[in-house]
């Protein structure tokens, strides 16, 4: 338990130094409060016009799950890469940091940033309603907005272990960040090719990280009420009716591929030299 | 005690048969209590990863070693607690001060804030402690890496090339702090390329060549006893001529300053007695000290090029 408490704080002082972790929390709590600002304005302004919690989580989670799991991936590139280019990864270790728990470190520092990036998110949300003259409606955290907010909390921790593993694996960050945006980048484009495939391709398709990434952001995977409305409008159009995989199914997906993601990098960091 | 024992350690770097690197060739020596140990070797030699091998981010491929008497996973990183070491470069956080990288590397040896200003006073960095370690000059970057490895007040302190980079001034206040540490009664082990360095620091050495350890011992032994003299005269080369056969004489040898014969009883007077007789006049006679280089090229014969480079 000691060891816990002693690699908190070291993360702690090695992060709280760092320019760019102030910026990108920063960022994420900027962009995150955008449309929660606009929202306020156009509440005050046109009493038709509401925006309280619970019903303006979809708008604020949206907003996080939106940008988030990126700065969350980048932002551990550039917490995790440099150890290892300033080779104070290595001194940790000299000084009596075993490797592995140095990188428990890691992983505790992954748990702390989206720990961080949805108390930003709830303060925003919290924030806009004090602000805002509308009245919510009932309850402040529906199930479905619990199950958005578990979808923000898998997508940071998805693109964020992926974001570790790099740094572990290559361990410099620049081509770390190079082949994080590569991926992100492609994954639109992968998506659009897949969707227009058939059969068991597009079926598995379903499956790869980027998909799962992809509608455990979307409001309507968590929203069944919303999603049958739009599908509603898009039947009297007709269009096809839109299909997303069962939460419980992105949640065990996320997380099986956020095990991939954190073993490998946990094999590397043990096997390897420093 | 042994503060270090190695036995045949070796590390191989790669798999691949072609590309791989044999940097560590079954290395064996042992660092007694209380030594300040010189681990000599030119550039590439394998003392990084040798001590990389020791203080844990290099695995060995082969053999095994001990410090502090203890052996193991577990028992090493409890021994680490004992130790203090750099590697190669002085490894810190660019971005934060030297007072806040020393509260880091505190941490994780589990010291308390005072004992960070006692090291920074120690190292004479007090002043410039607030100060970002990306500002700090060479010099004040071995000396902030000194200090971190005090920290824990440690029994054994392994340094790599402290002295790495330095100016005259920056190696004498280095060679002041080791003095000062070895004085404490710590066991120091030092790695060098600098013959002279390690003869003026260490009571003890150890010279690496390829990987393999080509000699090793007390350094007084090699370079403090013995009957060596050096000779000048007017004529070196009768002089050269008449040593070769004095009977007395177990070696001789020339050197850019004159003669250098090892004899067998410590007795000058029957030298310039035989001399005289053979018609030739000593211009210069004393004791002649070898120096740790003169060993260094008796053993590694084959580097002395580029090792007397690196020496001068
Ligand atoms: N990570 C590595 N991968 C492959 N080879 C390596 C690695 N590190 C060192 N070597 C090789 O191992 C040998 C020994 O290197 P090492 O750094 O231990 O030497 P050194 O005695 O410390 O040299 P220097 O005086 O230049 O610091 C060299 O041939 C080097 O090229
Ligand atoms: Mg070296």
């Amino acid at each position: 338990m000691k060891v816990v408490g002693v690699l908190l704080r070291i993360e702690w002082l090695k992060t709280v130094k760092r320019r760019a972790f102030w910026v990108a929390v920063g960022a994420f709590a900027v962009f995150t409060a955008i449309p929660a600002v606009e929202g306020v304005r156009g509440a005050r302004r046109n009493p038709n016009l509401s925006y309280a919690l619970p019903e303006s989580w979809p708008d604020i989670l949206g907003a996080a799950t939106g940008i988030g799991p990126f700065f969350a991936g980048v932002l551990m590139i550039l917490l995790v890469a440099p150890e290892f280019t300033w080779r104070t990864a290595r001194q940790n270790v000299i000084d009596g940091l075993s490797k592995e728990r140095f990188y428990a470190g890691k992983v505790m520092l992954l748990a702390g940033l989206v720990l961080l990036f949805i108390a930003t998110a709830v303060l925003i949300g919290v924030g806009g309603t004090l602000l805002s003259p509308s009245e919510g409606g009932l309850g402040i955290l529906r199930p479905t907005d619990l199950s958005y907010m578990g979808g923000l909390a898998l997508s940071l921790l998805l693109v964020g272990s992926a974001g570790l593993m790099l740094s572990v694996l290559i361990r410099s960050s620049g081509p770390a960040l190079g082949i994080l945006f590569l991926y992100l980048i492609v994954e639109e484009a992968i998506i659009g090719l897949i969707s227009q495939a058939g059969g068991a391709l597009r079926r598995s398709a379903e499956y790869f990280p980027f998909n799962i990434l992809d509608q455990l952001g979307d409001d309507l995977a968590h929203y069944p009420e919303v999603l049958a409305d739009v599908n509603a409008k898009r039947t009297e159009r007709g269009l096809e009716s839109w299909e997303f995989l069962d939460v419980e199914v992105l949640a065990v997906a996320a997380l099986a591929y956020s095990a991939i993601f954190l073993g490998a990098a946990f094999l590397s960091m043990r096997q390897r030299d420093l | 005690m042994h503060a270090i024992q190695l036995f045949d350690l070796t590390k191989r770097y790669g798999t691949s048969t072609a590309k791989s690197v044999l940097a560590v060739d079954r290395i064996s020596f042992a660092v007694e209590e209380g030594q300040v140990f010189g681990f000599l070797g030119p550039n590439g030699s394998g003392k990084t990863t040798t001590i990389g091998m020791l203080v844990g981010t290099i695995k060995p491929t082969g053999g095994r070693f001990t410090l502090l008497g203890a052996s193991g996973p577990k028992g090493l990183m409890a021994a680490r607690a004992r130790v203090g070491a750099t590697l190669e470069t002085p490894n810190f956080y660019p971005h934060m001060s030297g007072r806040d990288n020393l509260l880091v590397a505190a941490a994780v040896k589990g010291v308390g804030r005072p004992r960070i200003e006692e090291c920074l006073e120690l190292v004479g960095l007090s002043d410039r402690a607030k100060h970002r370690f990306k500002t700090y000059s060479l010099g004040m970057k071995q000396r902030l890496a000194l200090a971190a490895t005090m920290l824990n007040d440690p029994e054994l302190i392994i340094l790599d090339e402290p002295a790495n980079g330095l100016d005259p001034q920056g190696i004498r206040e280095i060679r002041e702090i080791i003095r000062i540490l070895a004085d404490r009664g710590k066991t120091i082990f030092l790695s060098s390329h600098l013959l002279a360095e390690v003869e003026r620091t260490c009571s003890h050495f150890a010279i690496i060549r390829q990987g393999r350890i080509v000699a090793w011992g007390a350094v007084a032994e090699v370079v403090g006893e013995g009957s060596a003299v050096l000779l000048r005269a007017e004529d070196t080369e009768a002089l050269a001529g008449a040593m070769q056969t004095y009977p007395e004489a177990t070696s001789v040898r020339r050197t850019d300053e004159g003669i250098v014969a090892t004899l067998e009883a410590d007795d000058l007077a029957s030298v310039t007695r035989y001399l005289a007789g053979q018609g030739i006049y000593l211009s210069h006679l004393a004791p002649y000290r070898p120096s740790l280089e003169e060993v260094f090229i008796d053993v590694t014969q084959g580097a002395v090029d580029s090792m007397t480079e690196i020496a001068s």
